[in-house]
């Protein structure tokens, strides 16, 4: 044992710690699945029975207004300021006969397309994964929305500012409990957990039930921290498809700025070019 | 004090009477405003919502009226830095005019979207305390207030010496106003204690204004002021548009607002709606008041009539290539045939192209031809509208998918949004009636007096 600490020499030790640094500066490199610490949230659809207990769950937990015909069993429901959860029927395009209740909140994006988007970082992607919008600075400019690729993030127009899901961060944070709707759940649809475990438990049922068809969550929008199983591919069923890029690309922003810059340079070489070719003494 | 009133009050309506159109006119456009007041008060009283058709849809015509009025702004900011940077001189007479009317623009728009905002007191708090690099919105907040100060100050440098000619023309309270907004004084001050002069010609240096052709001896002071104000507003509104169009072609969540083309398509439009603008503004100036065009000027809004039309022809093409590259993009394609077929084809073929494109072409070119003013004048009014419809279509239909499927029974705007938005274009035209009847606005048929 004590070899072997002599054996780290000073050049071995500063590697490692080179190597420590880079790894820090450059960030996770790992898949999101392996990260330890972060928490994941899994939907499987082939157990929903359509209850819709977690959205009345998530409700009350967060206090958010009641409309009673939304909680009626087959209504179908909208992502509102009030209504952080759904669940609706949902029928495979291509197999009318099969159909499933989808539970749908915010997806908790690995990178957050509303958090790159907010003028004033109101909203955050805190370590374990949960993405929170901070509605003591919201200016409610609904730019997040515009930018979500599953168009979460919704309005109160009362408060005057953008609300949505946060993965119960408050519940587990203070009372180490699981999220009010995965609480709620009487039918074991929901869990919750480490993510890589989440992601573990997926890819089982994935393999042994032959319904599921699909894992959402895995690729969409770069990887989100929300899993859901389905029974088909998301734009059969009518969900929002994210488009298949990471919508949070800071490389490509500076792409569209080049354009911009360069249209208006072009703009301005015009302009000079006007100049010159008619000068000041034509007509 | 009250003979002061009933005198003033006396000269008021005899006023009124000898013109009774301008005052028939001010008074419709305050009742405008009221309108515009009454849609905020109640927004505040009730909610926001009464300025959404859809709550799906949450940017509507308060947005697309911002992009439009800011988008004008960029315009009149690039023609009028024809003559006063570019040196071209046949240019110089409607800079006073375009860099007012760019000032006005951009103010009303702002206005747009702050009340579209939830909580605009916060912005400028939390945009200084938790800055967002990688947030155009962000940027944008950093970018405008630059561009709207230095136009301010280019246009007051360029009214400056008519405003103390009328200070001295005038007697009492009006003298000491004009003198107040031309400060005499501050300018001997300011040369005695900063050294401007150096100043001076190390600006006209590094921005090329020498190239330009227009050199240091030959301007006085404040033209020459204006000159080096007028090319940071050129530069910074050339910036600050840029980042107004990053806002829409950032969100890649959003295809039809998402990509490197539409940058370009900002920039067209907005040189588009400078020229529109300008030769709106002026020739209805000149004919309200019944005044003959100067000769000089009648030339120029002729050449600005035949660019125009030359735009106008570059934009239509590319209007079909990015819609024809769209439609086999499946993100963007539906949004597309929602504009060539579904319920925005209306407002797409006859407003965007008909109205905002082709007529004004054959229009321009006849009316440049014929040399007849009303013509252009026509022409103008319709790109802008035409412009105004684009933008609203723009920002609406991109809205529509993914999350509304089966389509909405209509997407007009809510009635209260458009009260809202003829209250701003009532203040608009009222601050620019106002400014023709009481700042040197006019065009002097003189070649370097600006
Ligand atoms: S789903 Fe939308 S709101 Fe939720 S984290 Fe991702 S981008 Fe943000
Ligand atoms: S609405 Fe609020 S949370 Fe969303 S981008 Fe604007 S400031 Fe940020
Ligand atoms: S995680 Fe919490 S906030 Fe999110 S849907 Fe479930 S109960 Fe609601």
């Amino acid at each position: 044992m004590k070899k072997a600490a002599e054996k780290i020499d000073r050049r071995k030790f500063l590697k490692i710690m080179a190597g420590t640094s880079a790894y820090a500066a450059l960030g996770p490199v790992r898949p999101a699945g392996a990260q330890p610490y972060r928490f994941g949230k899994l939907a499987d659809t082939t157990r929903c029975i359509g209850c819709k207990r977690c959205m009345s769950a998530c409700k009350r937990w967060n206090k958010l207004k009641v409309e009673r015909d939304e909680l009626v069993s087959d209504r179908e429901t909208h992502l509102s300021a009030q209504n952080w959860v759904v669940v609706n029927f949902r029928a495979d395009t291509m197999n009318r006969t099969r159909r499933t209740y989808q539970h749908w909140a915010c997806q908790h994006c690995i990178q957050p397309a509303c958090a790159g988007a907010c003028p004033v970082k109101a909203i955050t992607k805190l370590p374990h994964g949960y993405v929170v919008v901070n509605e003591k600075k919201c200016i409610g400019c609904r730019y997040c929305y515009q930018s979500c690729p599953f168009k979460v993030p919704q309005f109160d127009f009362e408060k005057r500012v953008t609300r949505k899901c946060t993965l119960c961060f408050d519940r587990i944070l203070i009372n180490y409990s699981k999220p009010a709707c995965v609480a709620a759940c009487p039918a074991g649809a929901l869990s919750f957990g480490y993510k890589h475990e989440m992601i573990l438990e997926a890819k089982k049922r994935l393999y042994k039930v032959k319904s599921a068809k699909h894992i959402l969550g895995l690729k969409e929008a770069g990887g989100t921290d929300m899993l859901t199983i389905l029974t088909a591919k998301p734009e059969d069923l009518g969900l929002v498809v994210a488009p298949p890029k990471v919508v949070n690309q800071n490389l490509d922003k500076l792409r569209i700025t080049a354009a911009g810059f360069m249209s208006a340079s072009a703009l301005a070489g015009m302009m000079y070019l006007y100049r010159t070719l008619t000068g000041n003494n034509s007509r | 004090m009250k003979r002061l009133i009933k005198e003033n009050l006396d000269l008021l309506l005899n006023d009124m009477e000898r013109f009774p159109g301008y005052y028939v006119w001010i008074g419709t456009l305050i009742a405008l405003i009221v309108l515009g007041n009454y849609a905020l008060l109640m927004s505040l009283i009730y909610s926001l919502e009464i300025f959404e058709f859809s709550i799906k849809i949450p940017w509507g015509t308060m947005v697309s009226n911002y992009v439009f009025l800011v988008g004008s702004s960029t315009g009149l900011c690039i023609v009028s830095s024809l003559g006063l940077v570019f040196g071209l001189k046949r240019y110089e007479p409607i800079a006073k005019r375009g860099y007012f009317m760019a000032l006005i623009t951009i103010i009303f728009g702002m206005a747009s979207i702050m009340l579209h905002l939830g909580h605009p007191e916060r912005s400028p708090i939390y945009s200084a305390l938790t800055p967002n690099l990688r947030s155009a919105m962000w940027w944008m907040g950093i970018v405008y207030p630059p561009y709207i100060a230095s136009l301010a100050v280019c246009f007051w440098l360029l009214a400056r010496q008519g405003l103390a000619k009328t200070a001295r023309e005038s007697v009492g309270l009006q003298s000491k106003i004009y003198g107040l907004m031309a400060l005499e004084g501050l300018k001997a001050y300011l040369y005695r204690i900063l050294p401007l002069e150096r100043l001076e010609a190390k600006t006209y240096r590094l921005l090329p204004l020498e190239k330009m052709g227009l050199a240091l001896d030959s301007d006085g002071a404040d033209l020459r002021w204006a000159r080096i104000i007028g090319a940071l507003a050129l530069i910074s509104g050339l910036l600050a548009y840029t980042v107004e169009s990053t806002l829409f072609a950032h969100a890649e969540a959003r295809p039809f607002w998402y990509g490197a083309l539409i940058p370009v398509d900002f920039f067209l439009g907005a040189a588009l709606c400078g020229l529109a603008w300008i030769m709106a503004a002026g020739i209805i100036t000149y004919k309200v008041k019944g005044e003959v065009i100067p000769a000089r000027l009648r030339d120029l809004f002729y050449e600005m009539a035949q660019i125009l039309a030359l735009l106008l022809s570059v934009e239509l093409p590319f209007i079909a290539y990015k819609m024809g590259h769209g439609l086999f993009e499946p993100a963007k394609g539906k949004t597309i045939m929602l504009l060539l077929k579904g319920p925005f084809s209306p407002a797409f073929w006859v407003f965007e192209i008909a109205i905002g494109i082709v007529l004004p072409i054959f229009i321009l070119l006849y009316a440049a031809r014929q040399k007849k003013m009303t013509g252009v004048l026509v022409a103008s009014v319709m790109v802008l509208i035409g412009y105004f419809v684009k933008r609203y279509v723009f920002v609406v239909a991109s809205q529509v998918y993914p999350v509304i499927t089966k389509g909405l029974p209509s997407y007009l705007p809510a009635f209260m949004e458009v009260l809202l938005i003829i209250g701003i274009f009532g203040g608009l035209l009222l601050a620019f009636t106002l400014g023709e009847e009481y700042l040197p606005l006019k065009d002097e048929d003189k070649p370097v007096t600006l």
